[in-house]
């Protein structure tokens, strides 16, 4: 009997403490929830003030204490801001620059990838360690001297004063041009890695076997690697046009003239050069524009994006 | 074999790729502007960097028509570069590969920079010269500058050409503003204020506009760097000298004044353009009175009298706009800055084309139909004294009201003090000089016993300190 | 690997690539460094046929410069103050993230937007947050018509409103400002990089540390961290590296002058000199970058050796 009441009482032991456990399993998710919502919704607060104050009007947005829901919702701010900032030629330009510089940029890193992948050449581990090292080096140091190179590319203004010939100074002043938001970002070694260690997971009997059929190096790159690698190439893609969507410091430097301005630089002149005081909800609207596209970009292929994001560590 | 030729011409495709970019992103960006058509033998080609607007291009381009009825073989080829600051950026990267324009609107602080790789020709030779030139309508004018011509330029205007410090003329004046005060003049009247002369009448002036509207900011500056060098020139105390030591601000006397105006600033007389946060205050004077921080006066450029307009969304003006001189410590002896382009000449390789420039520059200068018209569609003020009987100049300028024809009416008041204006002594280092002392006033104005201790002090502190700035990146520190 | 015959056929396809970089990558070191070595160097200069000194003079004269100082001390305290906030932070979200299931996939998604946009472009809007409307605010008459959201919400919680960024800030609100931007943008790199080493983390040494009854903050500090501490020295690393290159967020927040319209230049960062030395003072521009290199590349070999010593496995 007594054995029987002992195992009823270790039993409902046994209950008591599953029924805590469960007790405090539920209290720590609630917890782990509440604490990661409220994380959450701080993140995306300023995304929240930048949406309610760029529909509310002047004399609302300065009210002592604000409203979190507008009053009164005005869509004209965003018109405003679109003339404002001339956001329409920002637009384009930075288009314009983000999809050349990707498709050129894509094809040189492919091509690299692709030798470093599958050729075997005298030199190539010595050229691909001299590659990496690069990357070590912030990219300011490069700013200086890229600065005075596309002022006089290659000598070829100098040398164009010298031989009178118009073309040749046009060949050598990149300056306010879009060549120069281009062509020194072509080449970006860290791409060039991601690919290549891409590349090499795949088999190389593959390419051996297409060796054998007498297909060139070409269409297999483009046939078979390509293919394969594409969740690569995509993110390449998507965090090249962020680049072209963000940056800021070089375009300022080198093409800072109404025709190739781009996005951010003028984002950023157009709110400075006003006078009078800043409409901040007209500002808070050309904000919202300017960060609609990099939000439906993320919203569509947000794998893919994170996926890149991960392995670079670098913002654009 | 023909893969080979493939992949052969793949790599060379790759290779000009950036070239090709290059050429077809200009075709697309509607490229540079380099001119059309190759010189005909004896032609010569003058490229001319300025910051004209669109208005103003039409009034050049018009005298280039002018122009090339006396010199038809002188090819004029202008273009905009921006604001000033552009034009000198492009020019001074331009300079180091050899590709500088013949001629471009500068100011004092560009032709010192500039002249770090000697880029700037001097012009005593030219404005000396004798030589005889025989223009293509069979009339003649002497190269250089006759005595009137010398004459008719406001004096303070020709001299700026010379304040490098060598003895040497760099430049002539092409088109010049100054600092103004704008003022509500419908206020004023109102209530029986006039403006205020000298700066002690301002500051009483202040103190009555405090009383009337205590909300109020009584005036606004927009450069706090003219503030403080035109303040040195009112007082008479050093500022920069182009030779010897270069910075001599840092003294008692100014640093008094710093002190002086700081207590304004505690009391709420006045704001500053960048310490308003917008770099001008011409948006807190266009204000009505009660609108939340208006200001009943304004002291800024001439050449802006357009952003003083104090205009309705519906056209109509909320109050007329008055215009006088800036205050003076001694009125007698009145000093105001002047700014505005000036042109200097290129040195090339080949005479004629300096030649070809200067006979250019020459005539945008000394021409005085076309310096009226530029004036009046500008704002900005001529610069020959002889424009003022222009007859329709003249008329305008009669005409000239404190709303629509505000622009006309601060180059009439600006005018009218041409005995007072003064230019800075120039050198490299000069710009640096004029940015450390606005940054100076930036942050010795907000100081307060209250806040920051020990006023006089900090004060101290900052005119070292803006010194050091200034010795440091003209590399003597 | 296979072995070509055609070796000039790697180099073509090679040359691009290697042009590009010879332009655009090698060309400029060995430019910087030159320039750096060449006493006062100067383009305008150059063109006036002026010949410089090989010396250090530069490196003396970026270091002595009076303000360097204050960029060093700007740029270090930025990292020192926002690299750990952030890593700590996004550890925990993290660790939190993986040990729910049900919204797991949303919340990420939130975690990661602030990546996904443009620091000038929301410095804009951190700054209108914190920004004081009014006029002559700091001095008599002030009249604050609103004092900013973020005020709003401390008023709201019973306390003072404070002047973050306005004319007459102190130097205290400017950093903090700049630290919750910073670490707002660090966010969410680190949380889906330390997230996706969670995840590949073998379950069963929390199945053991179950068994053994250890505590969750045990489990914590005992397991996850040092399990996860390649991924933490790599954000660690990769937010020095960005923290010692700290610049648009400052002008997107306060402007191309680095501070209140009272006190400009105060947040300036190594940067920012170079920046602005950079049309008129080259060797100086130079010398600065050099230093800055010399730094970052000290600060990630310190950390790799402490990592290194760190590691658990």
């Amino acid at each position: 009997m007594t054995d029987q009441k002992n195992f009823a009482v270790f039993e409902a032991d046994i209950q008591k403490a599953q029924a805590r456990q469960r007790v405090v399993r539920i209290a720590v998710q609630v917890f782990l929830y509440l604490f990661l919502i409220i994380m959450a919704l701080i993140v995306i607060f300023p995304f929240y003030f930048m949406l309610i104050s760029s529909v509310k009007d002047l004399a609302e947005y300065r009210l002592p204490v604000q409203t979190l829901w507008p009053n009164k919702i005005i869509l004209h701010n965003y018109i405003e801001a679109f003339h404002t900032a001339n956001l329409g030629t920002l637009f384009s330009n930075t288009l314009y620059v983000g999809i050349v510089s990707t498709i050129l940029s894509l094809i040189i890193t492919v091509i690299t990838a692709f030798v470093f992948a599958r050729l075997e050449f005298k030199g190539k581990n010595a050229m691909f360690a001299a590659l990496l090292a690069t990357m070590m080096i912030p990219g300011e140091l490069f700013t200086i001297t890229n600065y005075q190179t596309i002022s006089n590319f290659l000598g070829l203004r100098t040398l164009g004063r010298e031989l009178g010939s118009k073309d040749l100074i046009a060949l050598g002043d990149w300056k306010n041009t879009f060549t120069v938001l281009i062509v020194p970002f072509l080449v970006s070694v860290f791409y060039i890695y991601l690919l290549r260690q891409n590349f090499l997971q795949i088999p190389n009997e593959l390419y051996l076997a297409a060796k054998v059929d007498g297909t060139s190096d070409i269409k297999y790159l483009w046939k078979v690697m390509i293919p394969l690698a594409l969740p690569t190439l995509i993110s390449i893609t998507i965090l090249k046009m962020m680049g072209a969507w963000n940056s800021y410091m070089w375009p300022r430097l080198v093409a800072n003239d109404e025709a190739h301005r781009l996005i951010t630089n003028g984002l950023r002149t157009a709110f400075t050069s006003v006078e009078g005081d800043v409409n901040i909800p007209v500002q808070m609207a050309a904000v919202a524009i300017v960060s609609a596209p990099l939000f439906l970009v993320f919203v569509f292929l947000r794998k893919y994006i994170m996926k890149g994001v991960s392995r670079s560590g670098i913002k654009g | 074999m023909k893969r080979k030729i493939i992949s052969l011409l793949l790599a060379i495709t790759l290779l000009a790729l950036p070239l090709l970019t290059a050429t077809s992103c200009d075709l697309l960006g509607g490229g540079k502007n380099n001119g059309d058509g190759e010189l005909k033998e004896g032609q010569v080609k003058v490229v001319f960097y300025h910051t004209m607007g669109e208005a103003l291009r039409t009034v050049l381009d018009k005298y280039i028509v002018e122009f090339n009825k006396l010199y038809p073989d002188i090819i004029i080829e202008h273009k905009q570069v921006g604001g000033y600051d552009d034009v000198r950026e492009q020019i001074k990267t331009e300079i180091t590969v050899g590709d500088q324009p013949n001629l471009a609107y500068c100011y004092p602080d560009h032709v010192a920079a500039y002249n770090i790789a000697y880029a700037v020709k001097p012009l005593d030779e030219l404005i000396s010269s004798t030589k005889v030139i025989t223009r293509a309508d069979g009339t003649t004018e002497t190269l250089g500058l006759t005595q009137a011509q010398i004459d008719d330029f406001i004096d303070a205007f020709y001299a700026e050409g010379a304040v490098y410090g060598d003895g040497k003329m760099y430049t002539l004046p092409m088109s010049k503003s100054t600092e103004v005060l704008y003022y509500n003049k419908t206020f004023f009247d109102a209530n029986g204020l006039v403006p205020p002369t000298t700066w002690d009448e301002m500051e009483v002036l202040c103190e009555k506009l405090l009383e009337l509207d205590p909300d109020c900011i009584p005036f606004g500056y927009d450069s706090e760097g003219n503030f403080f060098i035109t303040m040195c020139e009112q007082l008479g105390t050093p500022y920069t000298s182009a030779t010897g030591d270069l910075f001599l601000f840092d003294n008692a006397e100014n640093r008094a004044f710093v002190e002086k105006f700081r207590s304004w600033y505690e009391k709420g007389y006045f704001e500053t353009g960048e310490l308003s946060g917008v770099s001008y205050t011409s948006g807190l004077f266009t204000k009505a009175p009660a609108e939340e921080g208006n200001c009943y006066m304004c002291i800024g450029s001439s050449g802006g009298a357009n952003h003083q307009k104090p205009k309705n969304d519906d056209g109509t003006y909320k109050f007329e706009v008055g215009i006088t001189s800036i205050p003076q410590v001694d009125p007698s002896n009145p000093k105001v800055i002047s700014q505005g382009p000036s042109l200097c000449i290129f040195d090339k390789a080949d005479p004629a084309e300096v030649e070809a420039t200067w006979l250019f520059a020459k005539f945008l200068t000394t021409n005085v139909d076309f310096q009226a018209e530029f004036s009046m569609t500008s704002g900005y003020m001529p610069v020959l004294e002889s424009v003022k009987d222009h007859p329709v100049y003249a008329a305008e300028l009669e005409a000239a009201n404190g709303k629509e024809g505000l622009t006309l009416l601060t180059a009439k008041v600006a005018l009218e003090q041409a005995n007072a204006y003064y230019t800075s002594p120039a050198f490299n280092g000069s710009s640096t000089a004029r940015d450390q002392v606005g940054l100076l006033m930036q942050q010795a104005l907000p100081l307060t016993a209250e806040k920051d201790g020990d006023v006089a002090a900090k004060i101290k502190a900052l005119f070292e300190d803006a010194i050091y700035k200034c010795k440091y990146d003209a590399g003597l520190q | 690997m296979v072995g070509s015959k055609k070796p000039w056929k790697a180099w073509l396809y090679l040359s691009p690539a290697i042009v590009l970089l010879l332009i655009f990558t090698v060309w400029p070191i060995i430019n910087t460094v030159r320039m750096a070595f060449l006493e006062g160097y100067n383009a305008l200069a150059v063109a006036g046929g002026k010949k410089f000194e090989f010396g250090f003079a530069n490196f003396v004269n970026v270091i002595e410069y009076r303000d360097f100082v204050t960029c060093l001390k700007n740029t270090v305290l930025l990292c020192v103050l926002t690299v750990p906030i952030s890593t700590f932070l996004a550890l925990v979200i993290s660790v939190c993230l993986n040990a729910i299931k049900p919204f797991r996939r949303m919340l990420q998604t939130i975690f990661f937007l602030p990546y996904v946009t443009n620091s000038i472009a929301i410095g804009m809007v951190f700054a209108a947050m914190f920004n004081m409307v009014g006029r002559n605010i700091g001095g008599k008459n002030e009249l604050i018509l609103t004092a900013g959201i973020i005020n709003n919400v401390i008023e709201f919680f019973g306390g003072q409103a404070i002047n973050w960024i306005n004319k007459g800030s102190s130097e205290v609100a400017n950093m903090t400002v700049m630290v919750i931007y910073i670490v707002w943008n660090a966010l969410p790199f680190k949380i889906l990089v330390l997230l996706g080493g969670l995840q590949s983390v073998n379950k069963q040494y929390y199945d053991a540390a179950k068994v053994d009854g250890t505590s969750r903050l045990r489990t914590f500090t005992r397991i996850t961290v040092p399990l996860l501490s390649p991924m933490i020295t790599y954000v660690v690393i990769t937010g020095f590296i960005g923290g010692f290159k700290e610049y648009s967020s400052i002008v997107g927040i306060f402007g191309e002058k680095m501070g209140p319209t009272s006190n400009p230049y105060r947040l300036d960062t190594m940067v920012g000199f170079i920046y602005r030395d950079l049309a008129n003072q080259q060797g100086r521009a130079s010398a600065a970058a050099l230093i800055l290199f010399g730094i970052i590349f000290v600060v990630t070999m310190l950390n790799l050796y402490i990592s290194k010593k760190n590691t658990h496995y």
